[in-house]
């Protein structure tokens, strides 16, 4: 207790090295949260095309029913086809009512004879989607295919990569930066001290007792830096939540259990504080030659 | 008791700072170091609390070989010696308080431990009615006298002083001499002080060894200073 004490009168002393060690963490874990989210929902995308493949096939005005099941059965002789749902004109107008039901101007003038008659393909493989639309993009009767291809997946897959491969790079790079302003700042902290410490030195102070309160101002400096990153990250998201739901539907992302902001601040937290005392034992090795 | 047992300290720039010195000082004694500048005072001094290391010869103190001290058990001798600069050493930044509880906080005693011993320091050199003030709204003596304060409050066996007196006018010069004796008086704390003071020296008749360009030239019981 009575060294923590005195770190804190040790930071009040030059707040304006704390304050710049304290910004480079937050603005590093701050970053690395965002990737983190980033990441994680790009695959949350991911996983939920991966696992839905399916496609939409939308028919002309005058097609009978017998017509469509006939296309249908066609379907399922690929052998990719998992399920097939035929969607009337009543079930579409159902399902556009539910989709718009805030905006009433877009329902008012809608019947159930301006929407098509569909059926909603599930496929086994995402390589079926490219079959089935091959099998029926020309007959007559079909008016459109509306599938998320193969291609669309593999982009969004390579998209997540290069978010993960940036993210580190990145990450890395603040990472470095933030380590070597805490070597700095503790090793201006030991230069102003230096006296003090040399008559500790003369006095009979072990080298644990001289080198504990830096180890503890690194630990600090990663304590408060990765709460405050984890406390911006909480507000931003939530701020944002309803903006980022809406460009995702329908794959449900949030609202986000708070338990995953508490292993994040919990995490981030374990790794600043270890930064910062391996930054104040590089800077104690350095400058005091105290190992 | 104090040894040094053919002790030689050559520095790395050639410079021969101590030559083949052989020394006993008995527990209670105080001495004073005398010589020009450069005659090896500081050397000898800074040998006993294990800041350099002789080239050659063995320093002891209570019969143990201080070389052989292993530098994580540095600490425990380091606390049994206390230690007087010239130049203070004060932390400027500390109220006479602080300075002077540093040598007991290093030892992580107890706040109401050093409040006591703290303020039974300062009542001894006569400062406890300053306690409270920083380095820069004290005089010469006093803050020599805090310095002397946070060399005795753990209680040393052994006070090093390195030109105490130094910075400071004839009258406060003996005022921190005499302090040094009471000291050594009361306490039967061994004091080694390295001076240039003639008069403080002459005045005080103490055993009074004098280096010359690194041997010792004399050593006499009750001795006066000399220059050359």
């Amino acid at each position: 207790m009575k060294q923590i004490k005195r770190t804190l009168k040790l930071l009040r002393r030059s707040p304006y090295h704390a304050l710049a060690a304290i910004l480079a963490m937050t603005l590093t874990f701050f970053i690395t949260s965002l990737f983190v989210i980033l990441i994680l929902g790009g695959q949350l995308v991911l996983n939920y095309f991966e696992q839905q493949p399916e496609l939409h096939i939308f028919f002309k005005e005058d097609v009978q029913d017998s017509k469509i099941e006939e296309i249908a059965q066609n379907t399922r002789t690929t052998g990719f086809v998992k399920e097939v749902k035929f969607i009337s004109q009543e079930e579409a107008l159902a399902i556009y009512r539910e989709r718009f039901k805030d905006d009433p101007q877009l329902l008012e003038s809608v019947t159930a004879d301006y929407l098509p008659k569909s059926i909603e393909v599930a496929v086994t493989k995402p390589e079926g989607i490219i079959e089935i639309t091959k099998l029926v993009k020309d007959k007559p009767e079909v008016e459109k295919v509306v599938s998320l291809s193969e291609k669309a997946i593999e982009n969004l897959t390579s998209s997540v990569k290069v978010i993960r491969f940036g993210g580190i790079i990145f990450v890395s790079t603040l990472t470095v930066v933030s380590f070597l302003i805490i070597i700095m700042v503790v090793g201006m902290r030991i230069a102003l001290r230096r006296d003090e410490i040399s008559i500790m030195n003369l006095v009979g102070a072990t080298k644990w007792y001289i080198a504990r309160p830096f180890f503890l101002e690194g630990a600090f400096y990663g304590l408060v830096g990765a709460s405050i990153a984890a406390f911006l990250t909480y507000a931003v998201l939530l701020f944002y939540s309803p903006n980022i739901q809406e460009f995702v539907e329908p794959i449900q992302i949030f609202p986000i259990h708070p338990v995953f902001f508490l292993y994040l601040w919990v995490g981030e937290v374990l790794i600043a504080a270890a930064i910062g005392v391996l930054g104040a034992a590089i800077a104690l090795y350095r400058y005091l030659k105290i190992r | 008791m104090i040894q040094f047992e053919s002790v030689t300290k050559k520095y790395p720039n050639g410079q021969i700072a101590l030559d083949d010195v052989n020394l006993k000082i008995e527990d209670g004694e105080f001495v004073f170091v005398t010589g020009l500048s450069g005659a090896g005072k500081s050397t000898l001094l800074k040998l006993i609390t294990r800041e350099t290391r002789p080239s050659v010869g063995k320093v002891l103190i209570d019969e143990q070989d201080i070389l052989k001290i292993p530098e994580g058990k540095l600490p425990i001798l380091r606390r049994r010696i206390g230690t007087i600069f010239q130049d203070f050493k004060l932390l400027l930044n500390r109220t006479v308080f602080e300075n002077v509880a540093v040598p007991l906080e290093v030892l992580s005693q107890k706040d109401s431990h050093i409040e006591k011993e703290v303020s039974a320091t300062l009542e001894k050199v006569g400062l406890l009615e300053k306690a409270n003030n920083f380095p820069a709204q004290l005089s010469g003596g006093e803050i020599q006298r805090t310095a002397i304060a946070r060399a005795i409050v753990a209680k040393p066996v052994v006070l090093l002083a390195d030109e105490p007196t130094g910075d400071l006018d004839p009258k406060t010069a003996r005022e921190v001499v005499e302090l040094l004796e009471k000291i050594n008086k009361e306490d039967k704390t061994t004091i080694i002080m390295a001076t240039h003071n003639e008069a403080v020296v002459n005045h005080f008749k103490k055993r009074v060894i004098v280096l010359k360009k690194g041997k010792i030239e004399k050593d006499t019981k009750e001795g006066t200073y000399e220059a050359d």
